[in-house]
Formats: structure tokens, C-alpha cells, sequence
């Protein structure tokens, strides 16, 4: 079974590896993927068009945005999947109101319980930054989401899971999910609403104080906030369903 | 021209201390003194690796070039918090989950002297 395992993988390597040949050189500029006009478009013409330099994120949330909103759907679907399945009965602590009646289980190590009080409020402003400065450098609200979704479970790790179902209970988490989903096809409606195709935001610059070209850029980021609400959300329910085994209770 | 000496320098430093650790990883006994090698060299190496580039950045001493070797000063800063807290984390739920503690009779026995 083992040699038969490794004469596959061999297989495979040579596969890949013989097909590399048949690449283009590094930074051929007379490659299909750098000679096509679209992309030439996109190179050329996203900093007039959008005022956003990042033309990665003007291609994902702008020219694409219909591709990266059911990207979102996907995610939400994800966590909703992981939660249906490892769900089996009702949570008792959703009844209770009581906010301090928990207690933890064991004491909190002190060195692990300063050093994540210290980390996690950088952890969640970097966070911040990096949703907010997604259409300028690398970043966006995938990036930012999942740090910030993170420092969550960061809190789940070094005290209790209850300590971080306290700052977001599984209600607020799945609100929080669609939330995200409903900004970004919000935008999207509004575009319609004001008389323009689904997502084109040129035509938001009738409702915000900006020309067409800059409310191509607000409104990326007002999308990549909205990525970045369903992804925290949907980090911390996968984490936590799966830590606790769906019940809440219990973490690793 | 000194810049770039003090980088290579810090960063050959950096790599043996890396190799140290990673030795000490497969060669060290038990739970304990692995964890000890990991998170003292991982610590130790990164942060004269990232000092070296600090330094080699600012060969050309200008605002773009200050702002880069500050956010490597801060990778720095946040390694050396995150990297001992977790060895510890690792030492301690090992503790209590009752890993033993290495000595010369433990290993006399699991070699069925």
C-alpha cells in the first residue's frame, strides 16, 4: 500500500512538473495572461476609472463585485453548514439573561491572560487597518475579517469559551454574518434603485458627496466592511462549533 | 557599506541560533526541554534576523525607508511578546495534562537497562 502510495505521488510530481515546460517564462510580457486587452484594460485604465491603486481589489470588488458578493454568500453558507451539522439540540444558555451568573471554569493563567489583553486590542485595531486601507495596499475586508474573527478566538483560547460568547453570542455572530451580506448587496440594490445596473457604483455619486470616480472607490470599501462583517462572524462560529463540538459549553 | 555588515552579521547570528533550536527540537529528550529549545531560538533568531533587516533598510536613510524598518521594529516587539507566551501556554497544558519530566532513570528505563 505504501510503495503504491508513493508511486502515485511520484506520478503526480512528474505530471506537474512536466507541464511547468510548458508555461510561460517569468514576466513574459508576449504571455495570453499579459497580452490579452483586458488585462491590459485593468492595468491601464483602474486608477482613472475607480481613483483606487490597488487594481487587485478594484478587479475583486468593482469589475467583479458580482463574483465576490456570492464569494461572501459562500462563506456565510459555510458557517451556517458547520453549525447545522454539529447543532443537535437547543442551547440552554441563550435563555439565561444573567451576564455575570458564569464563572470560569479554572483560573486564567497570568502570563497567558496579560499578554492576550495586551494582544488582542493591536490585533483587532490591525484589523481595522487593514479592512480600511484594503484599496491601497494589499488588504480588504477577507484579510481584515479573518484577523479580526482572530482575536476572538484568541480570547476563546486563552481564558474560556464563554469569555468570548460573552462579547459575541452566537445570535450576535449570525446577525453580524448577514449583516455583511445585506451592506454589500444593499449597495448593490441602491446602484439599481438610483437607475443603473446591479453594483454599478458610478451612479452613487448622486448620494454621496463625490464625483463618479470617487464613489467607486467609497463604495469599495463600503462592500469590503461588508465581506469583513460575515468573515469575523463566520471565523468565530466555525471556531467555536468546532471547539465546543456545537454545544457551547466545553472548549478544547 | 557598514549597514549591510552589521545585517549579514546579525542575520548569520540569527541563523545559528535558528539551527540551535532546530537541533535542539530533535535531539532534546522530553516534552519540556523540546519546548525550551523551540521557544528560545525561534525567539532569539528572529529577532537578530529582523534586526539585521531593520538596520539593512536603513543603509539609504530617508522617511519611506525609517517607516518600513518601524514596522519590522514592531514584528520584532509582537514576536517576542507572542512567541515565549505560547512555549508557556504549550509547557503548561502539557503540566497538566501530566507529561513527564525527564531524567537520567527515565531513559535507562525506556531502554530496558
Amino acid at each position: 500500500m505504501k510503495s503504491f502510495a508513493l508511486i502515485t505521488v511520484i506520478l503526480t510530481g512528474w505530471l506537474l512538473l512536466s507541464a511547468v515546460s510548458d508555461f510561460p517564462s517569468w514576466g513574459d510580457t508576449e504571455s495570453p495572461a499579459n497580452d490579452y486587452r483586458l488585462s491590459q484594460h485593468y492595468i491601464t485604465e483602474t486608477f482613472p476609472e475607480s481613483s483606487v491603486p490597488n487594481m487587485v481589489t478594484a478587479v475583486l470588488a468593482d469589475y467583479r463585485g458580482y463574483d465576490t458578493m456570492f464569494e461572501t454568500v459562500v462563506i456565510f453558507v459555510a458557517g451556517i453548514a458547520i453549525m447545522s451539522i454539529l447543532r443537535r439540540k437547543p442551547l440552554d444558555y441563550l435563555k439565561d439573561t444573567g451576564r455575570e451568573t458564569r464563572s470560569y471554569k479554572k483560573d486564567p493563567d497570568l502570563i497567558i491572560d496579560t499578554t492576550c489583553r495586551l494582544m488582542i486590542p493591536i490585533i483587532q485595531l490591525f484589523a481595522l487597518y487593514v479592512v480600511a486601507h484594503g484599496h491601497h495596499s494589499p488588504g480588504g475586508g477577507f484579510q481584515g475579517g479573518v484577523i479580526f474573527g482572530a482575536s476572538f478566538i484568541l480570547l476563546a483560547l486563552s481564558r474560556d469559551l464563554q469569555a468570548a460568547q460573552r462579547w459575541v453570542p452566537e445570535k450576535r455572530v449570525l446577525n453580524l454574518a448577514g449583516i455583511g451580506i445585506l451592506i454589500y448587496s444593499g449597495f448593490g440594490f441602491a446602484c439599481m434603485i438610483l437607475g443603473s445596473n446591479f453594483l454599478d457604483y458610478e451612479i452613487l455619486h448622486k448620494i454621496m458627496p463625490a464625483t463618479p470616480v470617487e464613489a467607486r472607490s467609497h463604495s469599495m470599501l463600503g462592500v469590503e466592511i461588508g465581506v469583513a462583517f460575515t468573515c469575523t462572524a463566520i471565523m468565530f462560529s466555525i471556531y467555536s462549533n468546532l471547539a465546543s463540538n456545537g454545544d457551547m459549553k466545553e472548549t478544547l | 557599506m557598514i549597514p549591510a555588515t552589521i545585517c549579514v552579521v546579525l542575520v548569520c547570528i540569527g541563523f545559528l541560533f535558528f539551527i540551535g533550536g532546530a537541533a535542539g527540537i530533535i535531539r532534546f529528550p522530553d516534552f519540556y526541554t523540546r519546548m525550551h529549545a523551540a521557544g528560545k531560538g525561534d525567539t532569539m533568531s528572529v529577532f537578530l534576523i529582523l534586526m539585521g533587516l531593520a538596520t539593512y533598510q536603513l543603509a539609504d536613510f530617508s522617511l519611506a525607508n525609517i517607516l518600513v524598518a518601524g514596522k519590522i521594529l514592531f514584528i520584532t516587539i509582537f514576536i517576542m511578546w507572542a512567541s515565549p507566551t505560547s512555549t508557556h501556554a504549550l509547557i503548561k497544558a502539557g503540566f497538566e495534562e501530566g507529561q513527564k519530566l525527564w531524567t537520567p532513570d527515565v531513559e535507562k528505563e525506556d531502554s530496558g537497562e
